[in-house]
């Protein structure tokens, strides 16, 4: 990671800002890639597409509730070619493949693919002759959302993963020097990880009061 | 329908003109469990029949309501019905009489065919592609008779019995760089097999693509538009991008666990869905639900008309260019999602009704946040109708635009806003009261002009008119069961159970295979949000339903666009798109 400017210090006048503290302020040291990487984590900008009913909690996302803008990805794209993440959000349908298949492929590298809701992921609960189950059989995805639809909420912990998952990622800016593939970040499965502390919960809301 | 208003006189007076004009061989009636007239016609006679009834008795039956099939080659229960392979079924509606009739015709064979009614309702275009496309029954005189839900290059006819049900039944799908070429392939527009020409006298014509992926289009929605300049001379609209195969799936879920699948048709109005489903499945078994259960049913079912409403009425405003409104609008949908969060624990689909009621009693504190609520929203909509719809742009992009008369409408089978836009006061709710919305203090809106502004000031007139429905439900909320005593409530009540081995296994049947409905078929309809939903239930006498036809107000709603917006502009085109108020799993399913 990036040396990023430190927390703030208390406030002091002008002259007794030492060199250090002032070095400290007003430069940022790190290796370039990973710049560049902090860069895109924070900037990035979805392709406006949606399938069915999980576009409509992705669209709640972009409002004022949820506001995805706080995540510095509000910047919605009606072309793929200016977009970097990609939001299968909702029934990836037989006849609606190979058109995804198409728009995935005009969007620049590099790339990324949220698949959001159950349909997506897997099928979900339609295992129909006219669904594919689960996009990932024709598109490379990076972060799975479970949900049928997913809450917002859901989306946001998703597209935080994803750019944490963008700083970590080792993508080499050289194409003369050193490795050339990415080398990616572990995707751990979250269910794992948060297994413990879910499985502390001992106490539910009851359903009979609000 | 489900009608309990002077419906014994009816039935005969249909039936006896219908025999006073045709020979009593080439009709037969069946018993009808809905009080919709049913009656077996002779295919060579279907038109004549057809024309009778929309044009030439008085009090006509001038919507085609719904045309569908049915595979009748595995049922057992037929009670007597002639002899069919596939019955092909058109279901008509008379608003003069307030009632429907059902005209059904046996088709024998593999490749079984019969005359196409497109001379007669130019809505029955779609309805017969379907049904060629879903049974492979073949319409002559058709236009154009291609696939509608599936792809193009697909083979079989999904809805057949002899068709595969799930994706898992077949290899694992996989879009090879030629697959993907083939599919692209068979997607692309050839305007001469529309009968289009690509010039005229001075220019040539410019096919445009829009969709399916568009931002203006509301979903996976594909327009094909021949333009002279910014001039449309025609339209091709193309749907099943968003083909779920609903009705299907209705074939291999118990009746209970279909219930979620009904949230996601017009995925905007959740458990509004269920309603239409869950009455016609009681309707079946007999079951009479308790007035607590009705009232929150109502209760919900208007919530979610706001939530849909409100969604329409964001998109809308910003189709024609505001990008304020709609923040302000999803916003207060939240609110909305706050109490049905608070009553059902889940958002959007929350599958809340369950046969025979409810699937909890309302929580301690729902009656603050509605009233709340109540109070909040009327100063909103009353901001946002001056916000939006008194703007000056807002009104120069919708006043005129996109009209169609109420004859139009009436011949294309549109229904809910969009019909009372031009000036008929039919709803559903009124007319066919169900659940005891005839006890409740509500009026109609209508608009006169039927265009884009009419929809719009019709829509948020509704908004106004479910607040006061649920302000009743506030005041009178009955007290009671929330679900029925019947043993085909499902799942059935709980302290009824661990008494016997005998209540015990009544439970476990019915909780693991779901409750065995007996046969018949009903059809249920209401005013969703869109316009009439309605559900066409064929019970064999299983845990499962034999066929379950879901007619959703969107699919003609759709069709009828080249009609209207012919010689516009495009930018006319995404007002009308705006305007219409549909979601594509309303209308592929």
């Amino acid at each position: 990671m990036p040396l990023l400017p430190t927390p703030a210090q208390p406030q002091r006048s002008r002259t007794d800002i030492t060199f250090t503290d002032a070095v400290r302020r007003n430069l940022v040291l790190g290796k370039l890639q990973d710049l560049v990487a902090w860069g895109r984590k924070n900037s990035l900008w979805p392709f406006n597409f949606g399938l069915s009913c999980c576009y409509v909690e992705m669209a709640t996302s972009f409002t004022s509730k949820f506001d995805i803008a706080r995540f510095g990805s509000e910047v919605l794209r009606a072309t793929p070619r200016e977009a970097d993440v990609m939001v299968i959000s909702g029934t990836v349908f037989i006849k609606m493949a190979p058109v995804i298949k198409y728009l995935y492929e005009q969007m620049l590298e590099p790339r990324w693919v949220i698949s959001m809701g159950a349909c997506a992921n897997s099928g979900g609960m339609y295992d129909i002759y006219s669904v594919v189950q689960g996009v990932d059989t024709f598109l490379p995805v990076d972060v799975y959302v479970p949900g049928c639809p997913p809450r917002p909420e859901a989306l946001l912990e998703g597209l935080l993963l994803l750019q944490k998952s963008i700083a970590t990622d080792q993508r080499p800016l050289s194409w003369i020097v050193g490795p050339q593939e990415t080398i990616r970040a572990p995707r751990p499965s979250m269910r794992d990880l948060k297994r413990e502390t879910r499985q502390k919960t001992t106490t539910l809301k009851p359903p009979d009061s609000i | 329908m489900l009608q309990e208003t002077s419906t014994a006189q009816t039935i005969p007076s249909i039936w006896e003109e219908l025999s006073k004009r045709f020979s009593p061989r080439i009709l037969t009636p069946q018993p009808a469990q809905d009080n919709i007239p049913t009656i077996w016609a002779d295919p060579a006679h279907l038109l004549e029949i057809l024309r009778f009834l929309k044009s030439e008795i008085p009090n006509p039956y001038r919507m085609l309501y719904d045309l569908t099939a049915l595979d009748e080659r595995t049922r057992t229960h037929r009670d007597n019905q002639p002899r069919s392979d596939f019955t092909v079924i058109y279901h008509l509606l008379s608003f003069a009489r307030n009632q429907d009739i059902r005209i059904k015709i046996a088709l024998h064979g593999e490749a079984p065919a019969i005359a196409s009614i497109t001379s007669l309702w130019p809505s029955a275009n779609w309805y017969e592609r379907e049904a060629w496309d879903m049974f492979g029954i073949t319409f002559t005189g058709h236009p154009h008779l291609a696939r509608i839900l599936t792809p193009p290059n697909w083979t079989g006819h999904p809805l057949r019995k002899d068709h595969y049900a799930r994706a898992t039944e077949m290899d694992i799908y996989d879009l090879t760089e030629e697959k993907e070429q083939a599919q692209q392939k068979a997607l692309k527009f050839n305007p001469e097999e529309w009968g289009m020409t690509r010039h005229s006298q001075s220019s040539d014509f410019m096919f445009l693509n829009m969709g399916p992926n568009h931002p203006s289009v509301h979903g996976v929605f594909r327009l094909v538009l021949q333009l002279e300049g910014e001039t449309i001379i025609d339209v091709v609209p193309e749907i099943g991008f968003h083909h779920r195969g609903a009705e299907k799936m209705g074939e291999r879920q118990s009746w209970h666990g279909f219930i979620p699948y009904t949230d996601r048709i017009d995925y905007l109005s959740g458990v509004m869905n269920n309603f239409p489903y869950v009455m016609a499945v009681e309707h079946l078994a007999g079951i009479t639900i308790p007035p607590r259960a009705q009232t929150i049913r109502i209760m919900l079912a208007e919530l979610f008309r706001i939530a849909s409403h409100l969604v329409f009425f964001g998109t809308m405003s910003q189709d024609v260019g505001q990008l304020s409104p709609v923040f302000y609008m999803f916003t207060d949908r939240e609110r909305i999602f706050e109490i049905i969060e608070a009553i059902c624990g889940f958002r959007m689909h929350p599958a809340w009704l369950r046969i025979g009621g409810v699937a909890a009693d309302l929580p301690q504190g729902w009656h603050t946040l509605i009233q709340n609520f109540c109070a909040y929203l009327p100063k909103r909509l009353d901001e946002y109708t001056k916000l939006a719809t008194q703007n000056r742009i807002f009104k120069s992009r919708a006043i005129g635009i996109g009209a169609y008369t109420l004859d139009e409408a009436i011949d294309w089978g549109v229904t809910g806003p969009g019909l009372r836009a031009c000036g008929l006061n039919w709803d559903c709710r009124k007319t066919r009261p169900y659940s005891g919305y005839d006890q409740l203090e509500f009026d109609i809106p209508t608009a006169n002009n039927g265009d884009c502004y009419d929809r719009v000031i019709v829509h948020i007139e509704e908004m106004r008119q479910s607040l006061r429905i649920i302000r009743q439900c506030l005041t009178n909320m009955p007290d009671g069961p929330y679900k029925s005593d019947h043993h085909l409530a499902t799942p059935p009540r709980k302290e009824r159970t661990m008494h016997d081995i005998e209540t015990l296994i009544t439970h476990f049947l019915n909780v693991s295979w779901g409750p065995v409905i007996p046969p018949g078929e009903v059809s249920c309809g209401i005013e969703a949000s869109k316009g009439m939903t309605s559900y066409y239930l064929t019970s064999d006498g299983g845990t499962m339903s034999y066929r379950t036809r879901i007619r959703t107000p969107s699919f003609p709603h759709l069709q009828m666009i080249p009609k209207i917006i012919r010689g516009g502009f495009i930018a006319d085109l995404i007002a009308l798109i705006g305007s219409i108020d549909f979601v594509m799993a309303d209308v592929d399913r």
